[in-house]
């Protein structure tokens, strides 16, 4: 098209040419990562290391040999170096800038928290920080969005305007995109905004001390994280048990109360199985959609036998109830060192991509075999272009709304049925945190002191998937205003309730 | 089925030191392998295709051997059978609540649309739909246990759930032997009803939105106009037009809450320690009893298939524009 539109430049001379707002975004862009410089590295850090030891054990299980070893040592050293790399690195919403653990001392005064204050508005300050850093964030990508739209894109309008526009005016859409940024974002500053490390609070108790003030000794004395866990336990009577927004004996703050038996804090264990369970539901939602997509465009594309072939399969599948397969499957691989990755999670994904693609695939392939009877996809045809050229070129873009749609509103499947495996007893194993284990933990006790245990994380699965939900409806909405008010997620195997 | 085979018996599980547990015996072995069909009797391993011949045909016939681990020597389709009437009565009333609140909720919307109850009601229907099935029957379980104590704190009468009209207890299934008699039927409807609200609460908020935007649709289309128009009253618009063509939307929800029913049963019947097929499957799977779990897949599997046969003749049978003709 660019050769028959001779004023069209590219973009890099559109902005060459005035370049005043895309380099204010620019700026503002790098001095909002400067500030998070350190998190961005460690993240990177955590992510290549988890990938790579995962690798590792896998290549220990399947080659064996006393050359693996080796290499997973030179892995771990590397990223050991890698990680004091981007610990010093500057860091703005970190935990060591407010600090929320500390001790008080009988006059009143709290030591080791940030300025002093009570470990209670600390921790507030530093969520209220990150969430605050998150949306200015996004507000900073969205202004350069529309710096691009405003300066620098050739055409005064695209479809795309309108969606934009039908989402904007969307309350429940908002709605639900709210609560996925937060859902998101809790996931991804797990270690910042929980009260205490989950190094500290969950994989490692033994290896750290905290300070407390000893009222029967009148003296601060250490006492090792397991142990404190141990006696700050919430076990439903009175005594035993630290509720919501509650100290515990040791003057930790525990916005959501602890569990039982060690008494990790819960709020440290939510927002550690918001990642997983996050992962799990990506990771499972891309599977699920790239092989819904892929066999859409192949089976629209060619019809016949592979749209047979694809039938028969998909219908094998959603004849099997999947919870029980699912069931099945992690017990058979739970020795397996496909069931040891993440403690399960990535056979978990697997699974749950492949039993939700059938349903993606039926309903994408209605638009596929609409786009595929268009004249330009005959045209592309009959130039000779490559059939998978003109799959991608030609009908993906079509198609690639209506998988947005259906990703987002099957996320919460996946959430809830990964919480449902894990309360069974199969999914995630210990020590990985998943909401469904602390629903399970909480099981006898929902009617005693400490029913936070088991409600609360019920109660954030619901919001999630009501989020998710609702940010499906608004994009399916702003997609195609035709829609409004039909019910895909039905179509969609109801999100929900199945686990 | 095959994919069934091919996890139970090509993967990597052992069944014979499944069934064996800690207690390595290398004779026991053997003869357990040659019971399985896994090994001749020289020694020799049966090839997989003939395995896989005789496990299918096993089905067919219904013939899924016996239990391993949680019975040994029972035929599984013995213990099926035994399990099968609560689930039954379970999946019943869970389809009964969700159509009996579920579909007039969502018509009550659907005819009065955005009122309040209208928006109360489609929240409603969302979270509702939303909410992990294990989670809320361990909330109303344990809440309906101690009900007495929330009453009198809440409202000053002790109030027992267990107690009240009939005496039932709250966790584990109803005796179903004696339905005739009304004062059991009653009392074991009342039993049943807190899984089954739970088990049907999912296809509930689907089937009141799906109902909703039916109802939507149909009331703004152009034979309702033309009925109104020629002074048809509004209950014979609403009954005779409206309803019947509302349903139509309705039936594959209905059927499909076949699916849901089968996976929720396993985490209900565990939360509220009913002793029916789910818990035999929890059961069966967690314990490594490959050919139990192979027997409940497959009851499973037939059934959802019914269940799909009879959704596609429901449609023909409320929309008589749909057929086998085309």
């Amino acid at each position: 098209m660019s050769k028959t539109v001779t004023q069209t430049k590219s973009l890099g001379e559109r902005i060459l040419a005035q370049p005043g707002p895309a380099l204010v975004w620019v700026l503002g862009l790098l001095l909002l990562c400067a500030l998070e410089m350190g998190a961005i590295a460690e993240m990177t850090v955590a992510i290549v290391g988890g990938l790579a030891s995962s690798f590792a054990a896998v290549a220990t299980a399947v080659l064996g040999g006393p050359v693996m070893p080796s290499i997973a040592g030179t892995i771990a050293g590397g990223l050991e170096s890698a990680t004091t790399i981007a610990a010093g690195l500057p860091d703005l919403v970190s935990r060591s800038v407010i600090p929320n653990q500390g001790y008080q001392t009988p006059d009143g005064v709290w030591h080791g928290t940030f300025l002093g204050l009570e470990p209670k508005y600390a921790w507030l300050l530093r969520v209220a920080l990150v969430y605050g850093y998150i949306f200015v964030f996004l507000w900073w990508l969205w202004r350069g969005y529309r710096a691009y739209v405003d300066h620098y894109r050739t055409a005064d309008w695209t479809p795309r305007d309108d969606m934009v526009r039908r989402l904007r005016s969307h309350s429940w859409g908002k709605f639900g995109l709210v609560v996925v940024i937060c859902f998101v974002g809790m996931a991804m500053f797990a270690p910042t905004i929980s009260p205490s490390t989950g190094e500290q609070n969950m994989y490692n108790m033994n290896a750290y001390d905290i300070q407390y003030y000893n009222s029967d000794a009148g003296s601060v004395e250490e006492i090792s994280v397991l142990q404190a866990n141990f006696q700050s336990a919430s076990q439903g009577s009175g005594s035993q048990n630290v509720g919501l927004w509650q100290y515990d004996d040791f003057d930790r703050f525990h916005p959501f109360g602890t569990l039982t038996s060690p008494g990790q804090d819960l709020f440290t264990f939510m927002a550690y199985g918001a990642r997983i369970s996050l992962l799990v539901g990506s990771v499972a939602i891309g599977i699920a959609l790239a092989l819904a997509a892929g066999l859409g465009m192949i089976t629209a594309y060619y019809k016949g036998l592979a749209d047979l072939t694809v039938v028969f399969v998909s219908d094998t599948i959603q004849s099997l109830p999947s919870l029980l397969v699912l069931m099945l499957a992690s017990m058979v691989f739970s020795h397996h060192w496909l069931g040891k990755i993440y403690n399960g999670g990535l056979l978990l994904a697997v699974m749950f991509g492949i039993v939700y693609f059938p349903n993606m695939w039926r309903s994408i392939r209605g638009p596929a075999l609409q786009v595929a009877e268009e004249e330009w996809v005959d045209a592309a045809k009959s130039y000779g272009q490559r059939s998978s050229t003109t799959m991608r070129k030609h009908m993906l873009p079509y198609i690639l709304g209506y998988l947005l749609i259906y990703g987002s509103m099957s996320i919460g499947g996946v959430i809830i049925g990964t919480a449902g495996l894990t309360f069974l007893g199969f999914g995630i194993n210990p020590p990985i945190p998943e909401w469904g284990r602390a629903i399970s933990m909480g099981q006898a006790y929902v009617t005693t002191p400490a029913w936070h245990i088991s409600l609360l994380p019920g109660l954030l699965i619901v919001v999630v998937v009501t989020g998710f939900n609702a940010l499906g409806d608004g994009i399916r909405d702003a997609m195609d205003p035709e829609s409004e008010g039909e019910d895909t997620s039905a179509g969609v195997g109801a999100t929900g309730g199945g686990a | 089925m095959s994919a069934v085979f091919v996890i139970l018996r090509a993967g990597p599980l052992d069944p014979v030191a499944a069934i064996l547990g800690q207690r390595q015996n290398p004779v026991l072995a053997h003869q357990i392998r040659l019971q399985l069909g896994i090994i001749r009797p020289d020694g020799s391993p049966v090839p997989l295709w003939e395995q896989y011949l005789e496990f299918m045909w096993g089905l067919i016939t219904l013939e899924f051997g016996q239990s391993w681990v949680i019975s040994r020597g029972t035929p599984v389709m013995d213990l099926i059978v035994a399990r099968a009437p609560i689930t039954i009565w379970l999946g019943f009333w869970s389809v009964m609540i969700a159509l009996l609140i579920g579909i007039p909720l969502g018509f009550y919307a659907g005819l009065n649309p955005n009122t309040s109850s209208d928006y109360l009601a489609s929240f409603g229907g969302i979270v509702w739909r939303a909410m992990p099935n294990f989670w809320l029957a361990i909330i109303l379980s344990s809440v309906l246990v101690s009900s007495q104590f929330f009453t009198e704190s809440l409202f000053g009468v002790a109030l027992s759930w267990r107690e009240w009209l009939w005496d039932t207890g709250v966790i584990g299934g109803p005796p179903l032997d004696n339905l005739a008699d009304p004062e059991q039927l009653f009392a074991a409807i009342k039993w049943i009803m807190p899984a089954a609200i739970v088990l049907g609460s999912s296809s509930m908020g689907n089937e009141m939105r799906i109902g909703r935007t039916a109802v939507l649709e149909t009331i703004n289309s152009n034979y309702i106009e033309t009925a109104r128009a020629k002074g048809l009253t509004g209950r014979v618009i609403v009954w005779k037009h409206v309803f019947r063509n509302a349903l139509i939307p309705l039936v594959p929800i209905i059927s499909g809450e076949a699916f849901l029913l089968v996976g929720g049963s396993v985490l209900v019947e565990l939360v509220f320690g009913i002793n029916g097929l789910g818990k035999l499957t929890f059961d069966a799977i967690s314990s490594a009893d490959l050919t139990m779990a192979g027997g409940i897949l497959f009851i499973f599997a037939v059934f959802l298939q019914i269940m799909n046969i009879i959704q596609d003749f429901l449609y023909t049978l409320i929309d008589p524009r749909i057929g086998y003709e085309q």
